[in-house]
């Protein structure tokens, strides 16, 4: 037994410090690759020794920072993703199914043509306020209780579908809208360091709140009436992290638009690499959701190349098969 | 639901769509009075002739006939995947036709007019084949058809998106036709629905099913019904419904989804009434839609679609309440 309990432990560490190398190999991979290839000595040089060279500022004013928002919103959306999980104890749910991520792009767009000259700190407001709309219809699925998890999932993408056809209404009858579209697919290209400042507080808020508070959230999965058993406010618990969902998701949208899917394959593969205990799966989905933003962010510049394509096409390419395997598996889906 | 009653409800439906069929053919940018529109009809000609005959009636028809077709589409689907949320839209047929049409607005603008309802309608058909292969070894679950469809849908838009993307000049012809919107369409498009008509004998034979399989998969197999070849039969109705549909006016959503459930209060949930109340109810819409687009703020119109989202998702919206209350 202690053995097997050991064994568990170490597989975690090893999780861990595999995640990390990942993740480490990743943002010098995505700083170092583009349409000019960057050596690994020059990445180096230009992050610890910076000189005027091109290579310093193509790295220090181009791809770092996108590296890092890249990191950032992966870890955020995979954290508000495993949160939703665990609010409504459904394994579908994400920011992206429960029309959140949809609310802020709506929110966003109609601010956009309201008043052109937004500036892009106070887009983030607007985000929470869009994507709180979008929550609140899940956090009144959520405190019903007996909906099943379908149900749940189609009603969120009737939600989803809303709203995004009441933000394409809006486009279409306003002329200025490529620029909108090309944010509207969730891409991180051309961001910078102001960019990275705006998510910086947010997410690093959000994480640390839900992490602190993760042991409340694993009660929570117990079910409702275990976890008033053990003495936990259980409308107070699904509130709150229903907050830290909205400053997360809504965060990263304001910045990168609605990339999806992160949200939703993050989560299920932190379960199955260090199970089901949401002290251990939220750092893990951050973590992993990092990866896998970075990682998607460097296919992204090879699907058009040179041309580079938003983020957003690449998750949802790997994600919804990855929600096919879901619906098919069905096992942990019970209608 | 008595009998009588329901018969009653399809006669008033009638006569409502009669009435707005009037105000349909005059409201726009040249308004034409129901004294105008009737002289038209029984044959004397004054001048506004040219708009009804070549703009107006055939718009109205075309109203007519899809907002049906996808009432009746969104009625079967809910009726196989036992979920009053299905519909075309939701479960990602109809985000696969939108994909095919966008392929060919994009790639090939020049190609004939033909063309983009066909590759609209195999776009339809396409999602529907792998929906069906996909949930086939699960024995054509509900729930498994449900999911499949929207992870479907998400990869289409994501490719839809891609397109956009790739090719921003053509922007603003696929975001009107990915709205969905009945602005132009004239006689060559209502033609290409003749084979929703053509349908219909089909859907009433197969409507009874419907309701056997609504008793649950165990009765039903009981009854002597091969479920999943029904469930399938059903479903390639509802998707040459929708691909017509969507081929000939773009991606309107929420009718499939609200008129069945508003055709269910009416006359309660067997299909033999449901159906053709629910179609109704759906070509009512369409046209109510259309008209309030074409004259709210003429010459400007909105699109349909945006009309039908606007009135669509709060009725959807307090459904899904009241359904969480029972």
């Amino acid at each position: 037994m202690t053995n097997l309990v050991q064994k568990q432990k170490m597989n975690k560490y090893i999780v861990l410090l595999a995640s990390v190398c990942l993740l480490i190999i990743g943002m010098i991979l995505h700083v170092a690759v583009g349409s000019s290839a960057v050596s690994f000595t020059e990445v180096m040089k230009a992050i610890f020794a910076p000189d005027d060279s091109k290579q310093t500022t193509i790295v220090q004013t181009l791809r770092l920072p996108r590296a890092v928002l890249a990191a950032l919103i992966g870890a955020s959306l995979a954290a508000a993703g495993a949160l939703m999980q665990a609010i409504t104890r459904n394994s579908l749910a994400s920011p992206q199914v429960f029309g959140v991520n949809a609310g802020a792009s709506l929110a966003i767009v109609i601010a956009f043509i309201l008043f052109p000259d937004l500036t892009s700190q106070s887009t983030v407001y607007i985000a929470f306020l869009g994507a709180a709309l979008g929550g609140m219809t899940v956090y009144l699925f959520a405190s019903g209780g007996k909906t099943t998890h379908v149900k749940l999932a189609l009603a969120g993408m009737a939600v989803h579908l809303f709203l995004s056809s009441l933000t394409q209404g809006v486009i279409v009858l306003n002329e200025q809208a490529t620029d909108v579209l090309y944010w509207l697919v969730g891409s991180i290209n051309g961001k910078d360091w102001t960019h990275v400042k705006i998510l910086l507080p947010w997410s690093f808020l959000g994480l640390l709140l839900a992490f602190g508070s993760s042991r409340s959230i694993s009660i929570l999965v117990l079910g409702e009436n275990m976890a008033t058993g053990l003495g936990e406010k259980v409308k107070w618990i699904r509130f709150f992290a229903g907050i830290l969902v909205i400053m997360l998701a809504g965060a990263s949208v304001a910045v990168a638009g609605p990339i999806g899917f992160v949200g939703l394959i993050v989560p299920h593969i932190a379960r199955k690499l260090v199970g089901g205990d949401y002290q251990r799966i939220l750092p893990f989905s951050a973590l992993l959701g990092a990866i896998l933003l970075v990682y998607a962010d460097i296919l992204s510049r090879f699907i058009a190349y040179p041309f580079e394509s938003p983020v957003g096409i690449v998750t949802a390419l790997i994600g919804a098969p990855f929600f096919l395997y879901l619906a098919r598996k069905g096992r942990n889906i019970k209608q | 639901m008595k009998r009588k009653h329901s018969y009653q409800m399809l006669s008033i439906l009638f006569l409502c769509l009669i009435i707005t069929i009037v105000i349909s053919l005059g409201v726009g940018a040249v308004y034409i009075s129901p004294g105008e529109i009737f002289q038209q009809i029984i044959g004397s000609s004054p001048g506004s002739s040219f708009i009804l005959t070549n703009y107006r009636i055939p718009r109205t028809l075309i109203a007519i006939v899809v907002g049906a077709a996808l009432a009746v589409a969104g009625a079967i689907l809910q009726g196989i995947l036992k979920n009053p949320l299905a519909s075309p839209d939701v479960i990602g047929v109809t985000k696969g036709a939108g994909l095919f049409a966008v392929f060919i607005l994009i790639v090939c603008p020049t190609a004939s007019m033909l063309l983009l309802p066909l590759s609209a309608f195999l776009g339809a058909a396409a999602i529907a084949v792998i929906l069906m292969v996909f949930s086939y070894s699960q024995g054509a679950k509900p729930h498994t058809l449900a999911l499949v469809g929207v992870a479907l849908g998400a990869i289409c838009q994501a490719g839809i998106q891609y397109f956009m993307i790739k090719f921003p000049d053509d922007v603003n012809t696929t975001l009107l036709w990915l709205t969905g919107s009945l602005w132009g369409r004239g006689w060559s498009e209502l033609w290409m629905l003749i084979p929703c008509v053509a349908l219909v004998p089909f859907i009433i034979i197969f409507a009874s099913k419907l309701d056997i399989l609504n008793l649950g998969d165990e009765i039903a197999v009981g009854l002597g019904e091969r479920t999943k070849y029904v469930r399938y039969t059903l479903l390639s109705m509802a998707v040459i419904l929708t691909g017509l549909s969507v081929a000939v006016v773009g991606s309107i959503g929420f009718i499939g989804l609200i008129a069945p459930h508003i055709g269910r209060r009416l006359v309660g949930s067997r299909s033999k009434f449901l159906l053709p109340v629910s179609a109704a109810v759906g070509a009512l819409f369409l046209l109510i839609a259309d008209s309030l687009g074409r004259g709210v703020m003429p010459p400007v119109e909105i699109p349909a679609g945006i009309v039908t989202a606007v009135i669509g998702a709060p009725y959807f919206l307090y459904l899904l309440r009241r359904e969480q209350k029972k």
